[in-house]
């Protein structure tokens, strides 16, 4: 897990409220939506929200939205069929394993029930699942994913101003 | 059970890092196939890396994992610069090892809290762990999170460091900036140590490796990040002469390869570090080790997990003692001009013993590589500790043997990542 950069922006780390969590590999084409959608949030320099790129790993997700009044997760998913770009919008109480993208043993899934079992949840966890073309090894995201990305960016947005975080723009270039 | 044959089906394995399957057939009270199938597509990292320049491979080849690519990244420098006849300075070369014993720390207890111990104190998942002893969980994340902190300060990041280069990084820190990483290690090594007493109280099931044990050996430490190959049948050699001594083979039912030694199934990982090498553990890893009852050498897989709490000790000894002597270095990096030749690296992976080679030209141009991942290498053990683990426990119920299995596979921490790439457990019987 990293942050794009922690230090960026006039935002103190205390008066950080939300965060946005891209989880995805960028090298596993469509699975980059999530740190391609983080990424885009972070250069809208908000201030109060702080940007993560994540691979998913249920430690590092704790830590990440620990505290916060609001953490939204973007991810990739696979739907059989699927429905390339196409975005779900899921509050943390509907989320079940099995449909994570991610390669590894333990998923968001079980980072919001070990995060329960430890109280290191956030208040609030929004899940943005984009549908998945590829997944193959190899850089860039599908066209219809990439054509999707405005669209996510825009959901997160929305859900950040929905939450009054931010309050506005920070106002750097 | 009947004495039948029967077939055992178990659909997913957890735990483990990637996907893949296990598959198991006994029949007539005989184990008649015991085979980890792994299905994740190749990754193809060998045949990319061609025609790149000599600089690119740490940063290319640390993305086949993210749970170990500094280890990754080593080898890889470890490989180019002895090709291109480069020595890292020694404050370098200490940075090097510091930055490893970070991923050492994060990895080791990743698996010990999240993945291996549910396996010895009953419990389905970590999460149910958790909710039971969540000081437990909560020492293993501090311990995890100590770890990536290194990486954090040294790599840039802690997943898919940044700061890493053939020759050595591009910054390096000032004396005064290590003071609260000093700080959040002393505090790890409290919680390391009391991770190695809660660890050895557990109960292991028999098993006695019978395989040959090869790590590497760094005379007067521990080997992390550098070192000869040794092994516990006698055998010593450099990594130049790895590709003389281990091979690679395809086998049907997985796309990751099988490695010999010799011609014969090896194990690496923490019991082969341990084993030939329990004499160079720092004070503290000794000492602990000696409390947990290992002895010089340890060959049951089950108490792997004593072993990797050991070396979470000597990981974090180790980083202390690299911050409390640390003198800036005159320079980040040391100049590494290509040349054509072939160079070889390897390096101790939290898993097990990592192998880089890369034919350079004359433009410092990657002709061929090859990368043979722990993992790879310790397959075929797998799959005879399985073979060996069901034949002794056929009087067990299905569930109950699948779930033997299963612990019988994260005894060695497999990274199907690393292998082939992606692991699903499937186990029968007929």
């Amino acid at each position: 897990m990293s942050d794009i950069d922690p230090t960026r922006g006039a935002v103190p780390v205390d008066a950080v409220r939300a965060v946005v969590i891209g989880v995805g590999n960028c090298y596993r084409r469509d699975d980059g939506i999530g740190p391609a959608a983080a990424a885009e949030i972070e250069r809208q320099h908000l201030p109060g929200v702080r940007v993560v790129i994540s691979d998913g790993e249920p430690a590092g997700l704790l830590e990440a939205w620990a505290g916060m009044d609001l953490a939204i997760v973007v991810d990739a998913v696979r739907c059989v069929p699927a429905t390339p770009g196409r975005m779900h919008r899921w509050p943390a109480r509907q989320l079940e394993g099995g449909w994570t993208a991610s390669s590894h043993g333990l998923g968001i899934p079980d980072a919001l029930d070990l995060g329960r079992a430890l109280d290191r949840c956030p208040r609030r966890v929004v899940l943005f699942a984009v549908e998945s073309a590829d997944l193959r090894p190899g850089a860039g995201l599908s066209r219809a994913v990439a054509t999707s990305l405005p669209d996510v960016v825009a959901a997160i947005a929305t859900e950040l101003r929905r939450a009054k975080v931010p309050p506005g723009r920070s106002g750097r270039p | 059970m009947s004495h039948g044959s029967r077939k055992l089906i178990v659909s997913g394995l957890a735990r483990v890092e990637g996907e893949g399957a296990l598959r198991v057939t006994v029949r007539d009270g005989q184990v008649e196939q015991a085979e980890l199938n792994i299905y994740e597509p190749p990754r193809f990292f060998e045949a990319f890396l061609r025609g790149r320049s000599y600089t690119e491979p740490p940063d290319i080849t640390s993305r086949i994992c993210g749970i170990c690519p500094v280890a990754y990244q080593t080898s890889a420098c470890n490989a180019i610069e002895q090709a291109c006849g480069a020595e890292l300075d020694p404050p370098l070369a200490e940075l090097r090892r510091l930055l490893y014993c970070g991923e050492w720390i994060s990895s080791h207890a990743l698996h010990i809290y999240l993945l291996h111990a549910p396996d010895f104190l009953g419990y389905p998942d970590a999460i149910a762990l958790a909710r039971e002893h969540r000081d437990i969980v909560e020492r293993g994340l501090a311990l995890k999170k100590a770890g990536n902190a290194v990486m954090e300060f040294l790599g840039g990041r802690a997943i898919h460091p940044v700061n890493v280069r053939v020759g050595g990084f591009y910054r390096v820190p000032g004396p005064s900036e290590f003071a609260p990483l000093a700080d959040q290690l002393r505090r790890a090594l409290e919680l390391a140590l009391d991770t190695a007493r809660w660890v050895a109280a557990f109960d292991f099931p028999d098993l006695e490796l019978r395989h040959d044990l090869l790590a590497l050996h760094d005379p007067g430490r521990y080997p992390i990040e550098r070192g000869t190959l040794a092994t516990t049948g006698g055998l010593a050699f450099t990594p130049g002469e790895f590709p003389r001594h281990v091979t690679e083979q395809q086998v049907p039912h997985s796309t990751a390869l099988h490695a010999t030694l010799d011609g014969h199934q090896y194990l690496t990982g923490p019991l082969a570090r341990y084993s030939l090498n329990s004499g160079s553990l720092p004070p503290a890893a000794r000492q602990a080790a000696a409390d947990a009852g290992l002895g010089p050498q340890c060959r049951n897989p089950f108490r792997s997990v004593v072993v990797r709490a050991v070396e979470i000790i000597c990981a974090v000894e180790e980083a202390l003692r690299i911050i409390d002597s640390y003198h800036r270095p005159d320079r980040p990096a040391v100049e590494v001009t290509p040349c054509a030749a072939t160079g070889h690296g390897v390096s101790e992976a939290p898993r097990g013993l990592l192998y880089h080679r890369y034919e350079l030209d004359g433009d410092g141009l990657i002709q061929s590589a090859t990368i043979i991942p722990p993992t790879s290498q310790n397959l075929a053990v797998i799959e005879d500790d399985l073979r060996r683990v069901i034949t002794a426990h056929l009087d067990l119920d299905d569930a109950k043997l699948t779930a033997l299995c299963e612990r019988a596979i994260r005894n060695h921490d497999p990274c199907i990542s690393c292998a082939a790439h992606f692991l699903t457990l499937s186990m029968r019987r007929r």
